[in-house]
């Protein structure tokens, strides 16, 4: 079969671009390399949803961040997507950092920030006791919240799924063939799949696959790692802003930023590197993350945390997101280049794509059927206590709590490994449900999730993946077989 | 359902607690979230336990099902297969909230709560070990529990990281189902377990020890492929140049216990920075009245012993609290740790209390082959007691007498080391 569309990348740019493709009547197919939606950068990241006063005015940047911010109330409706009103506070803490919060205020009145104002010391340490007492002043930006980029990212996969996008998942695209009719994808698995135009969502990978088809792509990755902490959600409430230090010659700073599950992340830090997919975590990055952090609160609760992470930026050698059609291959379209804010832009980025380049060259019919609403998967322990009773008559295996830290219990589990985008590995799961990203780090009820996987796939105990294809965590029988 | 004692967890602490704190005038609910009382016993299937107690050397199992016995015809309530989910405290009563399939998410009224709800372990995030993240990388003991309850291999070229009991008996386990064991690596200079599971765990079985060294890279992006260990200074730096690698699927973590208590989201008790547990009283009792913590739930043990000679005591002030409406007072003296010392427990002395002598527990910091420990109040030296070999792997133990006790001033305990 053909497709109109090939989109390469399931991360949150990819997986917004589909959602808005499928508002129309067409046929798509996205390919991602993982064995599931949202590994790399959308994975990894602060997770805020900016309120667009940093961008360069006049940019993409500056233009899809705003649109995007404001679409994300949207999102929250019809995707169900978590929000977190928290706000932002960007700090001041000498005289010349104030002068740069005063210009920041002119930039994102320029970049249509609807509220933004100037806090004084006293009044930003009356809203954030925790704050640094060597705080000057500050620059609140009520619009700026935080989402879970994750589910942002799943949520538009699957809304797109159900509107007919077909999706592969561990497969990577190996190649890509110029025909008069469009395009050939090849990929690892050996298959080819026909299309009229493609879509390069490949993040820290898209210059690569802008080599598929050009000689010289006009913009390549630089990719630029970030190292974080989280500490532990018990420490809720330690700030309620996503806090910025006022950024300087030497980069936007480490940021301290509630997420909506109540941990905080502390990073990232900002570092070149040579290979978009290496993810380590560094003594020198975490300690620097640490160090620059105190800088902006005082008895940060390192003490409390329960991980550390890394993510990778696809800057690009173009600085702004490079969205355009190939100037070398028609129909084929590039989104390079989309480090922050690309999460907050995505569903904006989506828009333009459809609403610029492709509606520029050809009318696309309205997809009548279209349903824009997925209903995210209510769990038991986020019920109210009459929803929960109506549950559990329903289902007693509500009874049954899989996983003591997060609180999931076994049916929670059960309808994520069956969904559209299947939770159907280890990981998968934790992602999906939290079954396993909290204090215990899955300590205990990682068993119970792995007995569940193979009972609801049909596999054996054996051959149930941690993530990755063969990445299964029990390599096998002990020699007395019970 | 309105009870007057709900003791959470029906493993060694629980079961002794339940032991000691029945009587027939009192209505006692244990809860266990597994199917089967022991708790992590069950998969302790190598002996050694009881040596105290029961002047044997019995495998964790047998040691369980002794307890078990013991309560089995007790009139009280035990449920199984149920989860506490939340411990409130409102107007002088408790309620526990937990879940089953039975009764599905319900609560259960109680005057006093025992916390026996064990420990869990560190993990790879926690202690920040640096390279990739990939697939075969877990605590030691759930390897234990996949090894000896389901009957499933972890790996097959095995490195184990912290020298500590579980890493220890794991070492021997994965050997003697056929794996190849590389070696154990820890980061202080001496080894976190004790030392006969050093002899027949390690040296019977030529498993080499790393002191000093912990592991600096991992390898390896969907599973792992191997890793790197580094010795390190006395200020734990990593040493360049001193850097060995071995090609292992799996890497065992015995890093560190932490009591399993933070589940309980509405209940909150003063909390100790030395020994992630409650802060409690000789009577077991912590900062909020009539809920009382013993056993791994209140500071991590190395001898299930020990366990069970506290939590009887934790169950007998239960009852007593129960039946002679005995209350806290504020008549307290802090117990703390001084000079190479590590944590005290109890935390607190309730001198309102009538008592001769009282029984401290508590872990060094350095080792020792012989050396005195010292007990202060204030200014004043109370008693002292010789020490032989001395480890932080195992927990100490004194007893005050009261009439030693003159002031109300802190009581502190140090460790001289005697050359
Ligand atoms: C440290 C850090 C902090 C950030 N903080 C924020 C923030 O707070 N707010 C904000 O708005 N933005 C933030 N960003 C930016 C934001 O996370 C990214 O812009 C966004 O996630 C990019 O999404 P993407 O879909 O383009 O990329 P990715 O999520 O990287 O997705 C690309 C996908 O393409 C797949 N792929 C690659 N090659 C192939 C192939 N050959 N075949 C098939 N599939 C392939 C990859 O596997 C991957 O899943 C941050 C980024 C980082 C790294
Ligand atoms: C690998 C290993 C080796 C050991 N080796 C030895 C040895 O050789 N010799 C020795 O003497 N000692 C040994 N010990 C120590 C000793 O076994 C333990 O310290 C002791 O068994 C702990 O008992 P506990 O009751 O405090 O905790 P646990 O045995 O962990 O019991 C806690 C119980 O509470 C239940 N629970 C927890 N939370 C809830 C909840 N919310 N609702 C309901 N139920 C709950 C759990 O399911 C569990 O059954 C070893 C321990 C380990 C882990």
């Amino acid at each position: 079969m053909k497709y109109d569309f090939i989109i390469i990348g399931a991360g949150v740019v990819g997986a917004s671009v589909a959602r808005e493709l499928m508002k129309y009547d067409v046929t798509a197919l996205m390919i991602e390399r993982e064995n599931d939606v949202c590994n790399h950068a959308s994975l990894a990241n602060s997770a805020i949803v900016h309120s667009g006063h940093d961008p360069v005015p006049g940019s993409l940047k500056a233009k899809l961040n705003v649109e995007g911010n404001a679409l994300y109330e949207q999102l929250e409706k019809e995707i169900e997507i978590p929000l977190l009103r928290s706000g932002a506070f960007m700090v001041a803490q000498t005289d010349e950092e104030v002068e740069t919060l005063m210009n920041l205020r002119d930039r994102a009145k320029e970049n249509g920030v609807p509220e933004y104002r100037l806090l004084d010391r006293e009044e930003a340490l009356k809203q954030e006791p925790n704050l640094h007492p060597d705080v000057k002043m500050v620059l609140d930006l009520p619009t700026t919240k935080v989402t879970y980029p994750w589910e942002v990212t799943l949520a538009s996969a699957e809304n797109a799924i159900d509107n007919g996008l077909d999706f592969k998942k561990a497969t990577e695209v190996t190649g890509i063939e110029k025909t008069n009719e469009g395009f050939k994808v090849k990929t690892n698995k050996g298959d080819v799949f026909k299309s009229r135009y493609v879509i390069n969502a490949a993040g820290g990978f898209s210059d690569k696959i802008a080599k598929m088809v050009e000689k010289t792509p006009e913009f390549e990755i630089t990719p630029r790692r970030g190292e974080y902490f989280v500490i532990d959600r018990h420490m809720e409430g330690f700030v309620d802003h996503v806090l910025y230090p006022t950024p300087s010659s030497k980069g936007k700073g480490v940021l301290i930023t509630p997420q909506v599950h109540g941990e905080l992340l502390i990073g990232p830090n900002s570092e070149f590197q040579d290979d978009p997919e290496n993810v380590d975590n560094t003594k020198a990055g975490l300690s620097f993350v640490r160090k620059e952090s105190m800088r902006l609160a005082h008895n940060i609760p390192f003490n409390k945390v329960i991980r550390t992470f890394t993510g990778v930026r696809a800057s690009s050698t173009h600085k702004d997101f490079y969205i355009s059609e190939s100037k070398e291959a028609p129909n084929f379209i590039h989104l390079g280049g989309i480090d922050s804010p690309g999460l907050t832009a995505a569903p904006a980025i989506g828009r333009y794509v459809l609403e610029e380049i492709i509606m520029k060259k050809e009318t696309l019919l309205e997809n009548k059927d279209f349903n824009p609403y997925r209903k995210k998967i209510h769990q038991f322990h986020d019920m109210s206590e009459k929803e929960k009773q109506e549950a559990f008559r329903f289902d007693p295996r509500y009874g049954n709590l899989i996983c003591k830290c997060e609180k999931v219990t076994e049916p929670d589990v059960v309808h994520h490994i069956n969904r559209s985008v299947p939770g159907d590995t280890v990981k998968g799961i934790k992602k999906r449900s939290r079954a396993g990203a909290g204090l215990c780090q899955g300590g205990y009820c990682e068993h119970n999730v792995i007995h569940l996987i193979a009972r609801e796939t049909g596999k054996k105990v054996t051959e149930v993946e941690y993530y990755d294809e063969h990445s299964n965590i029990l390599k096998g029988e002990t020699k007395v077989k019970k | 359902m309105k009870y007057d004692l709900i003791i959470i967890g029906g493993g060694a602490a629980g079961l002794a607690a339940l032991k000691s704190a029945y009587d027939p005038n009192l209505n006692i609910l244990l809860v266990e979230r597994e199917k089967t009382l022991g708790g992590i016993l069950k998969q302790c299937i190598h002996n050694g336990f009881g040596i105290h107690k029961y002047k044997e050397e019995l495998t964790g199992p047998e040691y369980a099902v002794r307890g078990i016995n013991d309560v089995e015809d007790l009139d009280v309530d035990v449920v199984t297969d149920t989860t506490v989910i939340d411990v409130k405290k409102e107007n002088g009563q408790f309620s526990v909230r937990m879940t089953n399939t039975v009764d599905g998410d319900h609560e259960r009224e109680a005057k006093a709560v025992i916390l026996g709800s064990g420990c869990y372990e560190r993990t790879r995030g926690a202690i920040q070990l640096p390279g990739t993240r990939p697939a075969g990388i877990m605590p030691a003991g759930s390897a234990q529990r996949y090894l000896n309850l389901e009957g499933y291999m972890v790996g097959k070229k095995v490195f184990i990281l912290g020298s500590g009991d579980i890493g220890l008996i794991m070492a021997r386990r994965m050997k003697l189902e056929g794996a190849d064991v590389k070696g154990v690596a820890e980061i202080m200079p001496y080894s976190n377990g004790l030392t006969r599971n050093i002899v027949q765990c390690l040296h019977d079985f030529d498993i080499p020890l790393y002191l000093s060294h912990t592991v600096s890279d991992i390898r390896g992006k969907s599973t792992l492929e191997g890793i790197t260990i580094n010795e390190v200074d006395d200020e734990f730096q990593m040493i360049e140049g001193t850097e060995k690698h071995f090609d292992v699927d799996t890497l065992l973590l015995s890093v560190g216990l932490i009591p399993d208590v933070n589940m309980f989201e509405s209940l909150t008790f003063d909390m100790s920075r030395k020994t992630n547990g409650a802060i409690v009283d000789q009577n077991y009792q912590t900062s909020v009245e009539g809920l009382f913590a013993c056993g791994n739930a209140l500071h991590v043990h190395d001898l299930v012993d020990f366990v069970s000679e506290e939590s009887e005591k934790a169950g007998a002030a239960a009852k007593e609290y129960l039946l002679k409406n005995k209350r806290k007072s504020d008549k307290t003296i802090d117990l703390e740790p001084s000079n190479n010392v590590g944590y005290v427990l109890p935390q607190k002395l309730d001198m309102s209390d009538e008592f001769d002598k009282v029984e401290v527990s508590f872990r060094v910091t350095t080792r020792g082959d012989k050396g005195v420990f010292v007990v202060h109040q204030g200014e004043q030296e109370i008693m002292t007691k010789k020490a032989r070999f001395v480890m932080p792997a195992e927990m100490e133990k004194l007893k005050i007498k009261r009439e030693l006790i003159d002031t109300d001033e802190p009581i502190s305990i140090r460790f001289e080391v005697k050359e």
